[in-house]
């Protein structure tokens, strides 16, 4: 496995660090997109989601092209893409999970009463 | 329109005036945290635009103030200020969230004495006493040398003695009322708050065995306790200003608090590619590093479901505003502006050159100014007697403009640092292999001067913002006599259709 030891060419630094910032960002704009087209059912919005999708895609791909990656850090980006693609779906049915009505807020899971201490002596 | 009013503050409480007999033990010691908090502020960002003013002019007060000492006082302030509004923050809730009494209310106000005394010599001692070699006795003394953890070494000592005390105090009013996933996740940080700064009071003549050990102080501080200490007041500050449900913040705490300690912990690895500790921390580094953006991608999903689905009502504007610009300014300072230099490869070229202030600008605002400036909110309204701070305050502009002064301000900073980073990262770096040449070539360069100069002028913006900030935290709620609202949540199954009001 190699040690991620190989600088950047000098040409390519701003590719690097503007790739690696576009993953965040577009991997953000996925998520926001994904979460309001879900929300309102607007598949047209789910389109753009996966558009923005792609262009993380493609950041990541620039990415990994300007660090000279290779061998196993290239099955991290594969995971790294999976997962960011997955990961909205999976923190949505999270929500929908957690969101059901239950009891009014600020009461739940208080796990005990005031108990006053008591000095034994 | 009529409006329900909270009833946590009752209508016997005199409204519109500051009332520190009504606040319980907690707040009263709570306000007086962010006191100082804000003054250390205020020193934060005067000595910042002294040592501004040194990069473009490097004669200015030369011999009298000198660079090392403005930036030294400008990073130790910000570090403090922050710690004095989260301690704050904890003491402001902790009675409420227990259900009783604050226990050693005596002891922490000593504590907090103690502390603002130790505070006040150590910047005496950093502004007056800051010639002559360092030795053994200045470690005591003076300056234990260490970048941004400078204060002595008695210091040290005090500052873990009063965290042990609020942590005493913090778990002991837990243990005597009630426990919640919120003060469970608390208690817990508090340990590793005190406990991680042990790691940065002893000495090595090892350089990269110091380095390692005062990592654990900078990083696990800042992106594991402080985080988790943020994520506990962001939670109390979501049922309290938007009527979220416990259950379902006190859920998203956890899988908070596991990202980040998932990916946080050994994210350390980024500090270490450089210090002379082996190679595999580059790839556990760049490997967890790469992890980091995991909970920010959680946290879109969630906010936008939340937005949607209930349908919520808050009870103070400018709060809900800076929570908001936490939300903003953590994600763009610390995810966008993290993961664009964090990786070893480019790393090599920006470690330590002013695109790490800009990364460090506008993430150290984002994440933990804004949260401490919406507390601030929070508790001003409760001091002025439980005051209405929904829409139509009268000179709601102050907030409205200090809001935007000091976020466009900052973030003008970072864009102007950003490109005298890269400026830097490529003269000094990648063409001259980082060479004194090499150093000296890029401070010169046009593009870094002009960064510099940008960033001087967003510096006065950001001044100019928190003017209007003090002001307005001084000000606001004065003479108001409408109560303050309830926050309520709406939950609704689908656009149409509304399924459940719930309320305080």
């Amino acid at each position: 496995m190699s040690m991620m030891t190989e600088p950047v060419e000098a040409q390519q630094i701003m590719l690097a660090a503007m790739a690696g910032a576009m993953v965040v960002l577009f991997g953000a704009v996925y998520a926001f997109l994904f979460a309001w087209s879900k929300l309102h059912k607007r598949p047209v919005i789910m389109l753009a989601a996966y558009l923005s999708y792609l262009c993380l895609a493609a950041a990541t791909v620039a990415l990994a092209f300007a660090l000279h990656l290779s061998g196993f850090w290239l099955i991290v980006v594969f995971v790294m893409l999976v997962g960011y693609l997955l990961a909205p779906h999976a923190i949505w049915h999270l929500c929908e999970g957690t969101h059901e009505p239950s009891t009014p807020h600020g009461t739940d899971e208080i796990t005990s009463q005031p108990i006053p201490l008591e000095i034994k002596q | 329109m009529a409006h329900a009013v909270d009833t946590t503050f009752p209508d016997t409480i005199p409204r519109g005036k500051l009332n520190t007999r009504d606040l319980n033990a907690g707040q009263r010691l709570a306000v007086k945290y962010f006191s100082v908090a804000m003054l250390l502020f205020i020193a934060q960002i005067l000595f910042g635009l002294l040592a501004g003013l040194q990069y473009l002019w490097p004669d200015f007060l030369y011999n009298k103030l000198d660079f090392n000492v403005n930036r030294m006082v400008h990073i130790n302030a910000m570090i403090i200020w922050m710690l004095y509004g989260f301690i704050g923050s904890i003491y402001w809730l902790v009675e409420d969230e227990a259900g009783t009494e604050l226990v050693g209310a005596k002891l922490g106000n000593l504590a907090f004495w103690v502390l603002t005394a130790a505070v006040t010599v150590v910047v005496a001692v950093f502004l007056l006493v800051q010639t002559g070699p360092g030795e053994h006795q200045s470690i005591w003394l003076i300056n234990e040398g260490r970048e941004y953890i400078e204060a002595p070494r008695w210091a040290d000592f005090g500052i873990v003695a009063v965290v042990l005390v609020f942590f005493y105090n913090t778990a002991a009013t837990f243990m005597k009322g009630r426990w919640s996933g919120i003060s469970g996740v608390l208690v817990l940080d508090l340990i590793a708050l005190a406990g991680l700064y042990l790691a940065g009071m002893f000495y090595s003549s090892n350089i990269s065995m110091d380095q390692h050990w005062w990592w654990w102080v900078i990083h696990l501080w800042v992106e594991a306790t402080w985080e988790v200490l943020v994520g506990c007041i962001m939670a109390w500050g979501l049922i309290k200003t938007l009527g979220a449900r416990r259950k379902i913040v006190t859920t998203w705490l956890y899988i908070e608090v596991a990202l980040m300690f998932g990916s946080g912990i050994l994210g350390l690895g980024h500090h270490y590619f450089w210090i002379g500790t082996p190679e595999y921390w580059l790839s556990i580094g760049g490997f967890f590093s790469a992890l980091e953006p995991i909970p920010l991608v959680a946290m879109v999903v969630h906010a936008v479901y939340d937005s949607g689905v209930h349908r919520f009502k808050n009870s103070n504007h400018p709060a809900l505003a800076w929570l908001i610009a936490h939300a903003f300014g953590n994600f763009f300072g610390a995810g966008v502006w993290g993961f664009m230099h964090t990786l070893p490869q480019i790393n090599l070229y920006t470690h330590g050159t002013q695109w790490t202030a800009s990364h460090g600008h506008l993430a150290f605002f984002g994440a933990y100014a804004t949260i401490n400036i919406a507390m601030f909110y929070i508790a001003i309204q409760k001091w002025r007697g439980g005051v209405f701070m929904g829409s139509g305050i009268p000179h709601a502009w102050r907030w409205k403009w200090a809001l935007a002064l000091l976020n466009i301000g900052v973030l003008g900073m970072t864009m102007a640092l950003l490109i005298s980073g890269y400026e830097q990262s490529f003269v000094e770096r990648a063409l001259h292999g980082s060479t004194w040449a090499g150093y000296f070539e890029a401070q010169r360069s046009d593009w870094f001067v002009q960064g510099m100069v940008w960033r001087q002028i967003f510096g006065y913006v950001t001044a100019a913002g928190l003017v209007l900030l003090v002001w307005d935290l001084i000000t606001i709620g004065k003479g108001e006599t409408r109560p303050a609202e309830e926050p309520t949540a709406t939950t609704v199954i689908n656009s149409n259709e509304t399924l459940q009001p719930s309320s305080a």
